[in-house]
Protein backbone atom coordinates (compact mmCIF):
# COMPACT_ATOMS: atom_id res chain seq x y z
CA UNK A 1 0.00 0.00 0.00
CA UNK A 2 2.95 2.00 -0.80
CA UNK A 3 1.81 5.25 -1.98
CA UNK A 4 2.66 5.54 -5.84
CA UNK A 5 5.74 8.08 -6.71
CA UNK A 6 5.38 11.86 -6.42
CA UNK A 7 5.82 12.37 -10.28
CA UNK A 8 2.86 10.08 -11.85
CA UNK A 9 0.34 11.68 -9.27
CA UNK A 10 -1.92 13.95 -11.17
CA UNK A 11 -1.97 17.32 -10.00
CA UNK A 12 -5.52 17.60 -9.48
CA UNK A 13 -6.93 19.76 -6.55
CA UNK A 14 -6.09 19.44 -3.02
CA UNK A 15 -2.82 19.92 -1.05
CA UNK A 16 0.46 20.24 -2.96
CA UNK A 17 2.79 17.09 -2.22
CA UNK A 18 5.85 18.25 0.00
CA UNK A 19 8.82 16.68 -0.11
CA UNK A 20 10.86 16.35 2.56
CA UNK A 21 14.57 16.57 1.83
CA UNK A 22 17.09 15.09 4.35
CA UNK A 23 20.92 15.12 5.43
CA UNK A 24 21.83 12.49 8.38
CA UNK A 25 25.00 12.87 10.26
CA UNK A 26 25.89 12.25 13.90
CA UNK A 27 27.94 13.96 16.65
CA UNK A 28 29.27 11.60 19.96
CA UNK A 29 28.57 12.91 23.40
CA UNK A 30 31.93 15.27 24.02
CA UNK A 31 31.38 17.25 20.95
CA UNK A 32 27.65 17.93 20.84
CA UNK A 33 28.90 21.47 22.77
CA UNK A 34 30.58 22.78 20.00
CA UNK A 35 28.16 21.47 17.59
CA UNK A 36 25.46 23.59 19.48
CA UNK A 37 27.55 26.87 19.99
CA UNK A 38 28.41 26.51 15.94
CA UNK A 39 24.65 26.03 15.09
CA UNK A 40 23.74 28.65 17.63
CA UNK A 41 26.04 31.04 15.05
CA UNK A 42 25.21 29.79 11.90
CA UNK A 43 21.54 29.33 12.22
CA UNK A 44 18.29 31.60 13.15
CA UNK A 45 18.63 33.92 16.39
CA UNK A 46 16.24 32.28 18.17
CA UNK A 47 16.22 31.06 21.75
CA UNK A 48 17.61 27.38 22.04
CA UNK A 49 14.87 25.00 21.55
CA UNK A 50 14.66 21.53 23.76
CA UNK A 51 12.52 18.79 22.84
CA UNK A 52 11.55 15.81 24.54
CA UNK A 53 9.14 13.76 21.75
CA UNK A 54 8.17 10.16 22.23
CA UNK A 55 7.58 8.41 18.73
CA UNK A 56 5.74 5.26 17.87
CA UNK A 57 5.43 3.52 14.38
CA UNK A 58 2.84 1.95 12.59
CA UNK A 59 2.46 -0.54 10.51
CA UNK A 60 -0.26 -1.54 8.75
CA UNK A 61 0.18 -5.27 6.83
CA UNK A 62 -1.85 -5.52 3.99
CA UNK A 63 -1.95 -8.20 0.71
CA UNK A 64 1.21 -6.48 -0.27
CA UNK A 65 4.71 -6.73 0.92
CA UNK A 66 6.09 -3.73 2.02
CA UNK A 67 3.58 -2.40 5.06
CA UNK A 68 2.21 1.14 5.29
CA UNK A 69 4.49 3.04 7.89
CA UNK A 70 3.00 6.09 10.01
CA UNK A 71 4.55 7.64 12.49
CA UNK A 72 3.04 8.96 15.63
CA UNK A 73 4.99 11.54 17.60
CA UNK A 74 3.50 13.47 20.78
CA UNK A 75 5.69 16.15 23.04
CA UNK A 76 6.29 14.65 26.18
CA UNK A 77 7.26 17.93 27.39
CA UNK A 78 4.87 20.20 25.95
CA UNK A 79 1.36 19.64 27.68
CA UNK A 80 -1.45 20.48 25.62
CA UNK A 81 0.50 20.04 22.33
CA UNK A 82 -1.09 17.89 19.38
CA UNK A 83 -0.20 14.73 18.41
CA UNK A 84 1.83 14.67 15.04
CA UNK A 85 0.91 12.11 11.92
CA UNK A 86 3.56 11.69 9.61
CA UNK A 87 3.80 9.32 6.44
CA UNK A 88 7.22 9.36 4.82
CA UNK A 89 7.44 7.75 1.64
CA UNK A 90 10.13 5.84 -0.39
CA UNK A 91 13.48 7.89 -0.88
CA UNK A 92 13.38 9.01 -4.47
CA UNK A 93 16.74 8.01 -6.29
CA UNK A 94 18.35 7.92 -9.38
CA UNK A 95 19.63 12.29 -9.27
CA UNK A 96 23.04 11.17 -8.03
CA UNK A 97 23.69 15.24 -8.51
CA UNK A 98 20.44 15.28 -5.78
CA UNK A 99 22.42 16.68 -2.68
CA UNK A 100 19.94 15.35 -0.12
CA UNK A 101 17.86 12.29 0.45
CA UNK A 102 14.15 13.22 -0.97
CA UNK A 103 10.89 11.41 -0.29
CA UNK A 104 7.20 12.19 -0.05
CA UNK A 105 6.09 13.35 3.12
CA UNK A 106 2.66 14.26 4.87
CA UNK A 107 2.27 16.22 7.93
CA UNK A 108 -0.81 16.23 10.12
CA UNK A 109 -1.79 17.40 13.51
CA UNK A 110 -4.07 15.37 15.49
CA UNK A 111 -5.79 15.19 18.85
CA UNK A 112 -4.98 12.67 21.44
CA UNK A 113 -6.62 9.69 20.61
CA UNK A 114 -4.57 8.64 17.73
CA UNK A 115 -3.11 6.08 19.09
CA UNK A 116 -6.83 4.18 19.54
CA UNK A 117 -7.62 5.32 16.05
CA UNK A 118 -4.83 3.70 14.40
CA UNK A 119 -5.37 0.84 16.43
CA UNK A 120 -8.93 0.54 15.25
CA UNK A 121 -8.18 1.25 11.79
CA UNK A 122 -5.91 -2.01 11.49
CA UNK A 123 -2.50 -0.52 12.21
CA UNK A 124 -0.10 -2.19 14.70
CA UNK A 125 2.76 -0.47 16.59
CA UNK A 126 5.74 -1.43 15.76
CA UNK A 127 8.43 0.23 17.78
CA UNK A 128 9.21 3.54 19.52
CA UNK A 129 11.55 5.51 21.03
CA UNK A 130 11.80 8.62 22.78
CA UNK A 131 14.13 11.19 20.77
CA UNK A 132 15.88 14.16 23.20
CA UNK A 133 17.36 17.05 22.03
CA UNK A 134 17.37 20.56 20.51
CA UNK A 135 15.89 22.17 17.16
CA UNK A 136 17.23 25.06 15.19
CA UNK A 137 16.28 26.81 12.15
CA UNK A 138 17.36 28.70 9.32
CA UNK A 139 15.03 29.79 6.94
CA UNK A 140 13.28 26.98 5.93
CA UNK A 141 15.66 24.41 7.07
CA UNK A 142 15.20 22.92 10.26
CA UNK A 143 18.26 21.64 12.13
CA UNK A 144 17.91 18.81 14.72
CA UNK A 145 20.11 17.39 17.59
CA UNK A 146 18.75 14.74 19.73
CA UNK A 147 19.67 11.33 21.16
CA UNK A 148 17.68 8.48 20.89
CA UNK A 149 16.96 6.51 23.73
CA UNK A 150 15.12 2.66 23.51
CA UNK A 151 12.47 1.83 25.34
CA UNK A 152 13.00 -0.68 27.65
CA UNK A 153 9.42 -1.42 29.58
CA UNK A 154 6.82 -1.08 26.49
CA UNK A 155 4.59 1.80 27.06
CA UNK A 156 6.34 3.10 29.83
CA UNK A 157 8.31 6.22 28.94
CA UNK A 158 10.44 6.58 31.84
CA UNK A 159 12.66 3.83 31.72
CA UNK A 160 14.56 4.53 28.77
CA UNK A 161 18.02 3.73 27.88
CA UNK A 162 20.13 5.76 25.60
CA UNK A 163 20.71 3.90 22.20
CA UNK A 164 24.68 4.79 21.69
CA UNK A 165 26.73 7.52 22.32
CA UNK A 166 26.05 9.73 20.10
CA UNK A 167 23.27 12.41 18.97
CA UNK A 168 21.75 11.89 15.47
CA UNK A 169 22.18 15.45 13.09
CA UNK A 170 19.24 16.18 10.58
CA UNK A 171 18.72 18.86 8.52
CA UNK A 172 15.43 18.60 6.82
CA UNK A 173 13.29 20.91 4.90
CA UNK A 174 9.77 20.22 3.80
CA UNK A 175 9.58 22.73 0.52
CA UNK A 176 7.23 21.80 -2.54
CA UNK A 177 7.99 18.95 -4.93
CA UNK A 178 10.65 19.81 -7.81
CA UNK A 179 12.58 22.24 -6.06
CA UNK A 180 15.87 20.67 -6.43
CA UNK A 181 17.54 24.08 -5.75
CA UNK A 182 17.00 23.76 -1.95
CA UNK A 183 19.40 20.95 -2.08
CA UNK A 184 21.84 22.92 -2.89
CA UNK A 185 21.58 25.49 -0.05
CA UNK A 186 21.17 22.30 2.40
CA UNK A 187 24.88 21.04 0.92
CA UNK A 188 26.03 24.57 1.13
CA UNK A 189 24.89 24.95 5.00
CA UNK A 190 26.45 21.34 5.72
CA UNK A 191 29.85 22.45 4.53
CA UNK A 192 29.76 24.67 7.38
CA UNK A 193 29.36 22.08 9.78
CA UNK A 194 32.50 19.89 8.81
CA UNK A 195 34.34 19.19 10.21
CA UNK A 196 32.41 18.57 13.55
CA UNK A 197 29.68 16.78 11.54
CA UNK A 198 29.65 15.17 8.26
CA UNK A 199 26.11 15.54 7.03
CA UNK A 200 25.12 13.05 3.78
CA UNK A 201 22.59 11.26 2.24
CA UNK A 202 22.42 7.79 3.84
CA UNK A 203 19.98 5.38 2.09
CA UNK A 204 18.40 3.29 4.98
CA UNK A 205 17.69 0.35 2.66
CA UNK A 206 21.63 0.34 2.75
CA UNK A 207 21.34 -0.67 6.56
CA UNK A 208 18.71 -2.64 6.71
CA UNK B 1 76.99 9.09 -72.77
CA UNK B 2 74.43 10.49 -74.92
CA UNK B 3 72.27 11.91 -71.81
CA UNK B 4 75.59 13.10 -70.45
CA UNK B 5 76.43 15.22 -73.85
CA UNK B 6 72.91 16.51 -73.49
CA UNK B 7 73.45 17.92 -69.56
CA UNK B 8 76.93 19.04 -70.91
CA UNK B 9 75.45 20.57 -73.25
CA UNK B 10 73.20 22.77 -71.46
CA UNK B 11 75.47 23.21 -68.59
CA UNK B 12 78.25 24.43 -70.94
CA UNK B 13 76.07 25.89 -73.13
CA UNK B 14 76.73 29.10 -70.88
CA UNK B 15 73.09 29.59 -70.00
CA UNK B 16 72.76 32.02 -66.58
CA UNK B 17 70.92 29.38 -64.10
CA UNK B 18 70.24 31.86 -61.20
CA UNK B 19 72.57 34.10 -62.22
CA UNK B 20 75.58 31.50 -61.85
CA UNK B 21 77.63 30.16 -64.35
CA UNK B 22 78.02 26.13 -63.80
CA UNK B 23 80.51 24.84 -64.90
CA UNK B 24 80.74 21.78 -67.73
CA UNK B 25 81.03 18.82 -66.58
CA UNK B 26 84.38 17.15 -66.00
CA UNK B 27 84.78 13.60 -67.01
CA UNK B 28 88.10 12.33 -67.47
CA UNK B 29 87.48 9.83 -69.12
CA UNK B 30 87.05 12.46 -72.56
CA UNK B 31 89.15 14.57 -73.57
CA UNK B 32 87.63 16.21 -76.00
CA UNK B 33 86.31 18.48 -72.61
CA UNK B 34 90.12 19.41 -71.73
CA UNK B 35 89.60 23.46 -72.00
CA UNK B 36 93.04 25.26 -73.04
CA UNK B 37 94.29 27.60 -70.52
CA UNK B 38 92.51 26.08 -67.40
CA UNK B 39 94.91 24.91 -65.41
CA UNK B 40 91.74 23.88 -62.28
CA UNK B 41 90.31 21.14 -62.84
CA UNK B 42 87.06 21.65 -63.63
CA UNK B 43 84.32 19.69 -60.83
CA UNK B 44 81.38 18.24 -61.92
CA UNK B 45 78.35 20.01 -60.46
CA UNK B 46 74.47 19.57 -60.24
CA UNK B 47 72.11 21.87 -61.21
CA UNK B 48 71.60 23.29 -57.66
CA UNK B 49 72.78 27.03 -57.85
CA UNK B 50 76.38 26.29 -56.47
CA UNK B 51 78.70 28.82 -57.35
CA UNK B 52 81.58 26.71 -58.04
CA UNK B 53 85.14 28.12 -58.13
CA UNK B 54 85.04 28.77 -62.04
CA UNK B 55 88.10 31.20 -62.96
CA UNK B 56 85.42 32.47 -65.28
CA UNK B 57 83.84 34.05 -62.57
CA UNK B 58 87.07 36.21 -61.51
CA UNK B 59 86.87 38.55 -64.54
CA UNK B 60 86.22 42.03 -64.60
CA UNK B 61 82.67 42.73 -65.62
CA UNK B 62 82.03 40.45 -62.74
CA UNK B 63 83.67 42.35 -59.63
CA UNK B 64 81.54 45.09 -60.20
CA UNK B 65 78.47 43.18 -59.85
CA UNK B 66 80.01 41.42 -56.85
CA UNK B 67 80.37 44.53 -54.90
CA UNK B 68 77.33 45.54 -55.95
CA UNK B 69 75.12 42.28 -54.40
CA UNK B 70 77.97 42.88 -51.52
CA UNK B 71 77.08 46.40 -50.70
CA UNK B 72 73.37 45.63 -51.23
CA UNK B 73 73.59 42.51 -48.70
CA UNK B 74 75.10 44.57 -45.84
CA UNK B 75 72.29 47.25 -46.60
CA UNK B 76 70.04 44.94 -45.87
CA UNK B 77 71.72 43.49 -42.30
CA UNK B 78 72.07 46.89 -40.84
CA UNK B 79 68.29 47.54 -42.14
CA UNK B 80 67.68 44.45 -40.18
CA UNK B 81 69.55 44.88 -37.23
CA UNK B 82 67.93 48.58 -36.70
CA UNK B 83 64.58 46.77 -37.13
CA UNK B 84 65.26 44.56 -34.36
CA UNK B 85 66.87 47.03 -32.32
CA UNK B 86 63.37 48.58 -32.62
CA UNK B 87 61.31 45.92 -32.18
CA UNK B 88 63.33 44.98 -28.89
CA UNK B 89 63.23 48.74 -27.97
CA UNK B 90 59.78 48.47 -28.07
CA UNK B 91 59.35 45.89 -26.01
CA UNK B 92 61.10 46.29 -23.68
CA UNK B 93 59.72 49.90 -23.22
CA UNK B 94 56.61 48.44 -22.55
CA UNK B 95 57.84 45.99 -20.08
CA UNK B 96 59.75 48.24 -18.28
CA UNK B 97 55.99 51.05 -18.47
CA UNK B 98 54.39 47.71 -16.82
CA UNK B 99 57.37 47.17 -14.22
CA UNK B 100 56.73 51.37 -13.63
CA UNK B 101 53.32 50.90 -12.96
CA UNK B 102 52.67 47.99 -10.68
CA UNK B 103 55.73 49.59 -8.27
CA UNK B 104 53.44 52.62 -8.60
CA UNK B 105 50.30 50.88 -6.98
CA UNK B 106 52.52 49.02 -4.59
CA UNK B 107 53.54 52.51 -3.65
CA UNK B 108 50.50 54.02 -3.48
CA UNK B 109 49.01 50.92 -1.47
CA UNK B 110 52.12 51.21 1.25
CA UNK B 111 51.17 54.45 1.47
CA UNK B 112 47.54 54.80 1.55
CA UNK B 113 46.40 51.72 3.15
CA UNK B 114 49.12 51.76 5.51
CA UNK B 115 46.64 50.49 8.36
CA UNK B 116 44.90 47.68 7.40
CA UNK B 117 47.57 46.33 4.74
CA UNK B 118 48.24 42.62 5.39
CA UNK B 119 51.03 40.46 4.56
CA UNK B 120 49.78 37.91 2.09
CA UNK B 121 48.44 41.64 0.33
CA UNK B 122 52.15 42.75 0.48
CA UNK B 123 53.87 38.81 -1.06
CA UNK B 124 51.59 39.49 -3.54
CA UNK B 125 52.71 42.99 -4.99
CA UNK B 126 56.13 41.32 -4.69
CA UNK B 127 55.25 38.36 -6.19
CA UNK B 128 54.03 40.50 -8.87
CA UNK B 129 56.84 42.73 -9.08
CA UNK B 130 59.20 39.91 -9.35
CA UNK B 131 57.05 37.96 -12.41
CA UNK B 132 56.97 40.84 -13.91
CA UNK B 133 61.15 41.45 -13.48
CA UNK B 134 61.82 38.13 -14.89
CA UNK B 135 59.55 38.81 -18.01
CA UNK B 136 62.13 42.05 -18.85
CA UNK B 137 64.81 39.33 -18.33
CA UNK B 138 63.33 37.11 -20.28
CA UNK B 139 63.12 39.83 -22.97
CA UNK B 140 66.45 40.83 -22.87
CA UNK B 141 68.11 37.38 -23.23
CA UNK B 142 65.73 36.68 -26.04
CA UNK B 143 67.52 35.78 -29.34
CA UNK B 144 65.91 38.23 -31.51
CA UNK B 145 67.25 41.09 -29.06
CA UNK B 146 70.31 42.47 -30.38
CA UNK B 147 73.14 43.06 -27.61
CA UNK B 148 72.47 46.63 -26.19
CA UNK B 149 76.31 46.93 -25.05
CA UNK B 150 77.04 47.67 -28.25
CA UNK B 151 75.01 50.24 -28.56
CA UNK B 152 76.29 53.88 -27.31
CA UNK B 153 73.84 56.67 -26.15
CA UNK B 154 75.49 60.11 -25.97
CA UNK B 155 73.83 63.26 -25.28
CA UNK B 156 74.32 65.19 -28.03
CA UNK B 157 73.08 68.67 -26.60
CA UNK B 158 72.61 69.48 -22.74
CA UNK B 159 70.72 72.80 -21.57
CA UNK B 160 69.75 74.32 -18.59
CA UNK B 161 65.87 75.51 -19.91
CA UNK B 162 63.31 73.68 -19.41
CA UNK B 163 62.08 71.50 -22.32
CA UNK B 164 58.64 70.51 -22.76
CA UNK B 165 58.42 67.35 -24.92
CA UNK B 166 60.99 65.69 -22.39
CA UNK B 167 58.33 66.94 -19.63
CA UNK B 168 55.51 65.55 -21.26
CA UNK B 169 57.56 62.38 -22.22
CA UNK B 170 58.79 61.08 -18.84
CA UNK B 171 55.51 62.61 -17.14
CA UNK B 172 56.59 65.52 -15.74
CA UNK B 173 59.55 64.14 -13.46
CA UNK B 174 62.53 65.18 -15.87
CA UNK B 175 61.61 69.16 -16.27
CA UNK B 176 64.95 69.64 -17.82
CA UNK B 177 68.22 68.05 -19.18
CA UNK B 178 70.68 69.26 -17.97
CA UNK B 179 74.73 68.25 -16.51
CA UNK B 180 72.92 67.23 -13.51
CA UNK B 181 70.54 65.08 -15.04
CA UNK B 182 72.32 63.57 -17.06
CA UNK B 183 74.89 61.65 -14.81
CA UNK B 184 72.21 60.05 -13.23
CA UNK B 185 70.06 59.07 -15.86
CA UNK B 186 72.73 57.84 -18.85
CA UNK B 187 74.67 55.81 -15.78
CA UNK B 188 75.34 52.43 -17.15
CA UNK B 189 78.34 51.60 -13.97
CA UNK B 190 76.95 51.74 -10.18
CA UNK B 191 77.89 54.21 -8.23
CA UNK B 192 81.66 54.80 -6.63
CA UNK B 193 80.93 53.94 -3.09
CA UNK B 194 78.51 50.60 -4.57
CA UNK B 195 81.69 49.65 -6.91
CA UNK B 196 83.70 49.76 -3.88
CA UNK B 197 81.83 47.61 -2.11
CA UNK B 198 81.70 45.33 -4.86
CA UNK B 199 85.01 44.73 -4.97
CA UNK B 200 85.20 44.22 -0.92
CA UNK B 201 82.82 41.77 -1.34
CA UNK B 202 84.61 40.25 -4.15
CA UNK B 203 88.03 40.59 -2.75
CA UNK B 204 86.22 38.59 0.39
CA UNK B 205 85.03 36.10 -1.37
CA UNK B 206 87.91 35.39 -3.52
CA UNK B 207 90.10 35.43 -0.07
CA UNK B 208 87.80 32.46 1.43
CA UNK B 209 88.32 29.56 -0.93
CA UNK B 210 86.70 27.42 -3.32
CA UNK B 211 86.38 24.60 -1.26
CA UNK B 212 85.13 26.69 2.38
CA UNK B 213 83.27 28.53 0.08
CA UNK B 214 81.17 25.25 -1.14
CA UNK B 215 80.75 24.16 2.43
CA UNK B 216 79.48 27.15 3.16
CA UNK B 217 76.69 27.29 0.49
CA UNK B 218 75.88 23.51 1.56
CA UNK B 219 75.56 24.24 5.01
CA UNK B 220 73.08 27.60 3.82
CA UNK B 221 71.02 24.64 1.75
CA UNK B 222 70.48 22.34 4.18
CA UNK B 223 69.79 24.92 6.76
CA UNK B 224 67.21 26.14 4.59
CA UNK B 225 65.55 22.75 3.85
CA UNK B 226 65.17 22.15 7.09
CA UNK B 227 63.53 25.20 7.91
CA UNK B 228 60.92 24.67 4.80
CA UNK B 229 60.55 21.07 6.22
CA UNK B 230 59.77 22.15 9.84
CA UNK B 231 57.36 24.38 8.72
CA UNK B 232 55.57 22.61 6.11
CA UNK B 233 55.86 19.89 9.35
CA UNK B 234 53.89 22.63 11.47
CA UNK B 235 51.19 23.65 8.88
CA UNK B 236 50.09 20.60 7.99
CA UNK B 237 49.49 19.14 11.47
CA UNK B 238 48.00 21.97 12.91
CA UNK B 239 45.55 21.69 10.03
CA UNK B 240 44.22 18.07 10.31
CA UNK B 241 46.67 15.88 11.72
CA UNK B 242 46.10 17.75 15.43
CA UNK B 243 43.17 17.56 15.53
CA UNK B 244 42.50 13.75 14.13
CA UNK B 245 43.87 11.56 16.56
CA UNK B 246 41.84 12.86 19.90
CA UNK B 247 39.27 14.55 18.49
CA UNK B 248 37.15 13.16 16.29
CA UNK B 249 33.53 14.31 16.60
CA UNK B 250 32.06 11.73 14.99
CA UNK B 251 31.45 8.05 14.86
CA UNK B 252 30.26 6.71 10.89
CA UNK B 253 29.20 3.24 12.38
CA UNK B 254 26.98 5.38 15.46
CA UNK B 255 25.65 7.56 12.55
CA UNK B 256 24.51 4.20 10.62
CA UNK B 257 23.04 2.73 13.67
CA UNK B 258 21.34 5.95 14.42
CA UNK B 259 19.88 6.50 11.01
CA UNK B 260 18.55 2.65 10.96
CA UNK B 261 16.87 2.81 14.00
CA UNK B 262 14.97 6.16 13.11
CA UNK B 263 14.11 4.70 9.72
CA UNK B 264 12.93 1.27 10.66
CA UNK B 265 13.36 0.84 13.82
CA UNK B 266 16.90 -1.23 14.26
CA UNK B 267 18.27 -1.67 17.75
CA UNK B 268 14.91 -0.02 19.39
CA UNK B 269 12.16 -1.89 21.45
CA UNK B 270 11.50 -4.33 18.56
CA UNK B 271 10.65 -6.49 20.87
CA UNK B 272 8.41 -9.32 20.78
CA UNK B 273 6.12 -10.09 23.60
CA UNK B 274 6.90 -13.79 24.91
CA UNK B 275 6.71 -15.86 28.44
CA UNK B 276 8.51 -13.91 30.82
CA UNK B 277 9.88 -16.49 33.21
CA UNK B 278 13.13 -14.43 33.89
CA UNK B 279 13.33 -11.13 36.14
CA UNK B 280 11.16 -8.54 34.49
CA UNK B 281 13.81 -6.47 32.22
CA UNK B 282 13.93 -7.87 29.06
CA UNK B 283 17.47 -8.27 28.81
CA UNK B 284 19.70 -6.99 25.94
CA UNK B 285 23.31 -6.76 24.74
CA UNK B 286 24.73 -3.75 25.79
CA UNK B 287 25.39 -0.71 23.97
CA UNK B 288 28.70 -1.86 22.66
CA UNK B 289 26.44 -4.27 20.21
CA UNK B 290 24.80 -1.47 18.76
CA UNK B 291 28.15 0.59 18.62
CA UNK B 292 29.58 -2.44 16.67
CA UNK B 293 27.00 -1.77 13.90
CA UNK B 294 26.18 -5.59 13.83
CA UNK B 295 24.31 -6.43 10.56
CA UNK B 296 20.98 -8.03 10.24
CA UNK B 297 18.74 -7.49 12.77
CA UNK B 298 19.24 -6.58 16.45
CA UNK B 299 16.32 -7.84 18.45
CA UNK B 300 15.70 -7.07 21.80
CA UNK B 301 15.73 -10.13 24.02
CA UNK B 302 12.83 -10.22 26.34
CA UNK B 303 13.21 -12.34 29.27
CA UNK B 304 13.34 -15.43 26.83
CA UNK B 305 12.34 -19.14 27.52
CA UNK B 306 14.29 -20.97 25.71
CA UNK B 307 10.65 -21.09 22.81
CA UNK B 308 12.50 -17.99 21.57
CA UNK B 309 15.31 -20.46 19.66
CA UNK B 310 12.71 -20.83 16.94
CA UNK B 311 13.28 -18.48 13.86
CA UNK B 312 10.88 -16.14 13.52
CA UNK B 313 9.32 -14.98 10.21
CA UNK B 314 7.13 -12.57 9.43
CA UNK B 315 3.67 -12.72 10.40
CA UNK B 316 4.07 -15.53 12.70
CA UNK B 317 3.18 -14.50 16.39
CA UNK B 318 4.54 -15.73 19.35
CA UNK B 319 2.88 -16.86 22.21
CA UNK B 320 2.58 -14.51 24.44
CA UNK B 321 2.80 -14.56 28.24
CA UNK B 322 0.76 -11.71 30.25
CA UNK B 323 3.26 -9.11 30.74
CA UNK B 324 1.88 -6.06 32.79
CA UNK B 325 2.17 -2.80 30.78
CA UNK B 326 2.69 -4.31 27.10
CA UNK B 327 0.87 -2.78 24.10
CA UNK B 328 -2.42 -4.34 22.92
CA UNK B 329 -2.29 -7.96 21.26
CA UNK B 330 -1.66 -9.35 18.01
CA UNK B 331 1.55 -7.57 17.53
CA UNK B 332 2.23 -8.38 13.49
CA UNK B 333 6.04 -6.85 13.34
CA UNK B 334 8.06 -7.28 10.23
CA UNK B 335 11.10 -8.53 10.62
CA UNK B 336 13.73 -9.05 7.38
CA UNK B 337 15.51 -11.21 8.79
CA UNK B 338 15.94 -13.98 11.30
CA UNK B 339 19.13 -13.70 13.78
CA UNK B 340 19.89 -16.05 16.80
CA UNK B 341 20.97 -13.87 19.47
CA UNK B 342 23.92 -14.76 21.11
CA UNK B 343 23.00 -14.70 24.88
CA UNK B 344 19.56 -16.66 25.90
CA UNK B 345 18.09 -16.04 28.72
Amino acid sequence: MEAPPVTMMPVTGGTINMMEYLLQGSVLDHSLESLIHRLRGLCDNMEPETFLDHEMVFLLKGQQASPFVLRARRSMDRAGAPWHLRYLGQPEMGDKNRHALVRNCVDIATSENLTDFLMEMGFRMDHEFVAKGHLFRKGIMKIMVYKIFRILVPGNTDSTEALSLSYLVELSVVAPAGQDVVSDDMKNFAEQLKPLVHLEKIDPKRLM
Amino acid sequence: MGKRNQLVEVLGSGKRLKGLRVDAVYNPNTTDRKQPGYPMPMRSCYLTGVCTPSPWLFSPPFYVSYLLIWVTNLFLLVQREEKQLEASLDALLSQVADLKNSLGSFICKLENEYGRLTWPSVLDSFALLSGQLNTLNKVLKHEKTPLFRNQVIIPLVLSPDRDEDLMRQTEGRVPVFSHEVVPDHLRTKPDPEVEEQEKQLTTDAARIGADAAQKQIQSLNKMCSNLLEKISKEERESESGGLRPNKQTFNPTDTNALVAAVAFGKGLSNWRPSGSSGPGQPGQPGAGTILAGTSGLQQVQMAGAPSQQQPMLSGVQMAQAGQPGKMPSGIKTNIKSASMHPYQR
